[in-house]
């Protein structure tokens, strides 16, 4: 899209591959996208996509057997995958955090909560441990975490679910970091309270301009808060450009699938559609498009070529063969509003 | 967490209750004759049946199984265990004698259990797979294929028999005479090595630690490799965890990561084991002491089963299972003060 | 199954401890043919010497040994002590080999008896709840209050010397670990939604326990299993060796190492005069609980998903 604003984080053809003894898992295998400061870029796509372990792949914070095997991720013209584990460590956490799902997992049990946020404040401005506990407090008050300071001092089990999420936040945003992944921070959560924690997140990053990349399989999060998409199936990006585009022209069978598949209340629909099949095993992929069993589009070439990432116009790129086919269904009008 | 220690003290005497009667029950196997021998002191004296009848009934051992149990449990919260025929003294008297010693070579062992243990236990979950953790695991593996017995007599072997360095026994000789005699030399607490630090007596304080480095070394083989091998699966687990990811997503140094935030958590489980490894050494006593001749209540243990000193044999069966329920009970509560989970309900 | 046999053979220390186990099993099962047996009770170890020490190896049978054998009418198929013998003259070599048949029985039939008796247990205080289970637990904890060794030691003191009694002692106190298991894997299992599901669509109590409950369940106890059998031959060794396990002459392992306290040391001058005394039943007592403990170990690798490497 914009030129303008300044280009963050460039993810080109970003491969991660598993070596089980069962094979090789390329759970991401070809994944481009970017993401410009002050901006929210949605990761959707089913579970098993890929979509997580693209964040992992950001911060090299791969369990074994996963590895990065090829592609760049350029922060701030710098290759992230280049660096060595020291300066990863200084840019994680300070430069580059990230949110996880599940927050009572995610948080260490027998650690108060006020260390643990202010443990990357020690670790990366070399404060004391009072200023470091005081500056828990203050961010416990900015998450609007009531009673902060005796929540400072409790372990996570004595929170709440929502609360516990808010210190996640609390302990992401501490070094105020330029971009924040969030990977599925509300799926585990209430629907009322999904809505404050996304408001949370956008209101501490737009006090410094920082950037998001909210990954998620729940289109309706993403319609709320993503200025560009990028849809992910079977570990590659098979669909990116802003919002209203994917909403309102989407060009992959995929996306259109999703997008017809949720029940919407602004427009008559007669049923819910369906896509046939499931995600398909990582170790048993299909040959060619790996969205061609279930596509109704589908044709000779989608079964033995794989498509590769097109620019089909400025700031939308797909994957796929019958870009055409996937016009003429749209413009039968199934979409509209959003 | 309060709710969970009452409960825990609760049944504290319910289970030593069924420990008496469990013993009692085995003791009851035996004819009154036999056990008669547990309460006079010189059965052998014993001139007609008549005498022998006597004292049977004077004693209730031909009474029905509850009324039997009652008179012994009265005679046990009175703290008469009875004659040890072997020891040839009363049994509490054998006991509280030989306690001291026992003592001393449990407190030196839980050392090396822990440290060597939890120590090489977290490296070899570190070093998860690679040459390192291989050779501590084989080394562990053996450590509890190994009956104790066998590596007790290995080492006794090897430095005694071939090396001459570390003799059986508490004490040689001429320390004995000083200790035991007490000439010159106060037994404040009955443990040779801290009586003799007190005492400022620098070659028994040596001679008697040279006495203790071979069971040492037996004793807790066996507790520190199944510690490790714990110590090892509670790190591996850990270090899998969500937050030990999240750790390293701030960017805290591997270090802290490891022995923080991993560690703190892999010990919780590993503490408690550790607690039970303690008290089971209580039966890896019996072996050493015997393997090296250290007279300790272990030893005092198997030289009555040996000469069916019936008395004796139950009597130690009663004090290593109060150890044991004590010890647990310990443990327990120690697990409750751990974790802030189980403390902060 | 055949993932965990596969599993078993590509381990490089779970072959070992297979091969290990094979040739004892060989050894278990050709000993008539090994060590041909002198008297009625194949178990009794023969003697070669009237001596008290240790003869070494390659010691042959005394004369006027032979010629109690010749009068009782018995068939000298073999007079050499491979090995050399025993304090009291028993032949180290025979007993090993016989020993080993010991082995095999103490450890397979007290681990399966005791895990029989542990799962059944376990299962009813799992399956009732309630106050059966308090109760059956705080028995369990009763049992569980004497350390292993001494609660046998005085069992078999107070039953009296015999393989028997020492299998009666290992079994009473040796079932509580599996009625745990089981109990522990069937609780957990009954809240699963599978097992809720069943219920939901009206399937018996009972056919849930042995389709669905007791398949999952039973895998943790055969572990278990595997690894107590080396643990359960040590102490059957321990108690042999305390002098209140097999009787004197019996062909045990840890009987034999009995002999060897007094005569490790050797006499002066020489250290180790009598090594093979101890060695040679020692290093099959290791030996063979080293086998079994390898395999248990990989076993364990193997059903624990969490060590499996997955995503």
């Amino acid at each position: 899209m914009e030129n303008k604003e300044k280009l963050l984080l460039e993810i080109k053809d970003l491969k991660t591959h598993f070596f089980t003894e069962d094979g090789v898992v390329k759970a991401v295998d070809g994944v481009d996208f970017e993401v410009y400061q002050g901006e929210t870029l949605g990761i959707v796509g089913e579970s098993g996509c890929g979509k997580s372990v693209t964040a992992f792949s950001i911060l090299r914070l791969l369990d074994y057997p996963g590895k990065t095997v090829g592609g760049e991720v350029i922060f701030k013209g710098e290759n992230l995958l280049k660096k060595t584990e020291d300066e990863m460590r200084g840019i994680r956490g300070k430069e580059i955090a990230i949110i996880f799902q599940e927050p009572m997992t995610a948080l260490n049990p027998v650690l108060t909560v006020g260390f643990q946020i202010s443990e990357a404040l020690m670790m990366h401005f070399k404060i004391g441990k009072k200023e470091a506990i005081n500056k828990s407090v203050e961010l416990l008050k900015k998450v609007e975490i009531p009673m902060p300071e005796e929540r400072a001092n409790e372990y996570p089990h004595q929170l709440s679910g929502g609360m516990r999420q808010r210190a996640m936040i609390a302990m992401a945003m501490s070094c105020d970091p330029i971009l924040l992944i969030a990977d599925e921070p509300t799926t585990a959560l209430d629907v009322t309270i999904q809505a404050q924690i996304l408001d949370l997140m956008m209101a501490l990053l737009r006090e410094f301009n920082g950037s998001l990349i909210m990954i998620t399989h729940d289109l309706g999060v993403i319609a709320e808060i993503a200025d560009r998409i990028a849809i992910m199936y079977a570990g590659k990006v098979v669909e990116y450009a802003d919002k209203k585009t994917i909403f309102h022209n989407p060009l992959h069978p995929y996306t259109l699938g999703l997008l017809t598949s949720i029940p919407r209340l602004d427009v008559e629909m007669k049923r819910l559609d369906v896509i046939p099949g499931i995600v398909p095993n990582p170790l048993h992929f299909p040959s060619g498009c790996k969205f061609n069993p279930r596509c109704r589009f589908a044709t000779d070439r989608c079964k033995k070529e794989e498509p590769s990432l097109i620019k089909i116009e400025e700031g939308h790129l797909v994957r796929c063969w019958n870009v055409d086919k996937v016009v003429k269904e749209v413009k039968k009008g199934f979409l509209v509003g959003v | 967490m309060l709710s969970y220690i009452i409960r825990r003290l609760l049944l504290l005497p319910i289970i030593l209750i069924g420990v008496t009667f469990l013993i009692f029950s085995a003791f009851s196997l035996l004819s009154p004759m036999e056990r008669l021998a547990n309460y006079i002191t010189n059965p052998g004296a014993l001139k007609n049946p008549q005498m022998a009848e006597r004292l049977i009934t004077k004693y209730h051992l031909d009474d029905p199984f509850p009324l039997g149990y009652v008179h012994w449990i009265e005679k046990l919260i009175k703290g008469d265990l009875g004659w040890s025929q072997s020891a040839n003294q009363p049994v509490w008297e054998a006991i509280s004698q030989r306690f001291p010693a026992t003592l001393e070579l449990v407190l030196y062992s839980i050392i090396p259990v822990i440290l060597v243990g939890i120590w090489l236990g977290v490296i070899s979950a570190v070093h998860h797979n690679d040459m390192l953790d291989q050779t501590i695991r084989v080394t562990a593996i053996i450590g509890w294929s190994l009956p104790t017995f066998i590596f007790g007599l290995f080492v006794l072997f090897i430095f005694y028999g071939i090396l001459g360095w570390l003799p059986p026994g508490r004490l040689s000789v001429w320390a004995q005479d000083i200790v035991y005699t007490g000439v010159n030399f106060k037994s404040y607490t009955h443990l040779v090595t801290i009586d003799a630090l007190l005492n400022g007596n620098i070659p028994i304080f040596l001679d008697a630690l040279r006495h203790l480095i071979a069971p040492i070394i037996t004793l807790s083989y066996i507790s520190w490799a199944g510690l490790l091998r714990i110590t090892r699966s509670s790190m591996l687990e850990t270090l899998r965890k969500d937050y030990v990811r999240t750790a390293r997503a701030k960017g805290v140094d591997e270090h802290t990561v490891i022995h923080l935030h991993a560690q703190k958590n892999a010990m919780i489980p590993v503490m408690t084991m550790a607690g039970m490894m303690i008290i089971g050494m209580l039966g890896g006593v019996v072996i050493t002491e015997t393997v090296f001749t250290y007279p300790g209540l272990g030893f005092w243990a198997a030289s009555s089963a040996q000469q069916l000193d019936y008395g004796s044999v139950i009597s130690f069966a009663l004090l290593f299972a109060v150890a044991m329920v004590v010890g647990n009970l310990i443990v327990d509560i120690s697990y409750a003060l751990i974790d802030p989970r189980v403390r902060l309900e | 199954m055949n993932r965990i046999l596969r599993k078993l053979f590509s381990n490089a220390s779970s072959l070992v401890g297979i091969a290990l186990l094979f040739i004892f099993i060989i050894i278990a099962i050709l000993a008539p043919l090994i060590a041909p047996p002198l008297s009625e009770d194949p178990y009794q170890i023969p003697r070669m010497s009237w001596d008290i020490a240790p003869q070494s190896p390659g010691f042959l049978m005394s004369d006027n040994i032979r010629d109690i054998y010749t009068v009782m009418g018995i068939e000298i198929k073999w007079n050499k002590a491979i090995c050399g013998t025993a304090e009291g003259g028993y032949d180290i070599f025979y007993g090993l080999i016989w020993g080993t048949r010991t082995a095999f029985r103490i450890g397979l039939i007290t681990v399966a008896i005791a895990a029989l008796i542990g799962v059944f247990i376990g299962s009813i205080s799992a399956y009732f709840g309630g106050w059966i289970d308090e109760i059956i637990m705080r028995i369990t904890d009763i049992f569980l209050s004497f350390p292993f060794l001494v609660a046998a030691m005085v069992l078999t003191t107070i039953l009296g010397r015999g393989l028997d009694k020492v299998m009666i002692a290992l079994i009473v106190f040796g079932w509580m670990g599996y009625a745990r298991l089981i109990r522990g894997s069937i609780l957990s299992a009954k809240e699963e939604t599978y097992v809720m599901a069943a219920k939901a669509l009206g399937v018996k109590d009972i056919k849930i326990i042995w389709k669905h409950l007791l398949p999952n369940t039973i895998f943790p106890v055969m572990v278990q299993g595997t690894m107590n059998i080396g643990s359960m031959v040590i102490t059957a060794a321990a108690l042999s060796f305390l002098g209140v396990g097999a009787p004197v002459g019996y062909a045990d392992w840890g009987q034999m190492v009995s002999f060897a306290r007094n005569w490790i040391i050797g006499s002066p001058g020489y250290a180790g005069q009598y090594w093979y005394a101890v060695f040679y039943p020692g290093i099959f007592i290791v030996l063979f609980v080293l086998a079994w403990n390898l395999i248990g170990d990989t076993l364990r690798d193997i059903l624990d998903p969490r060590l499996r490497g997955e995503l």
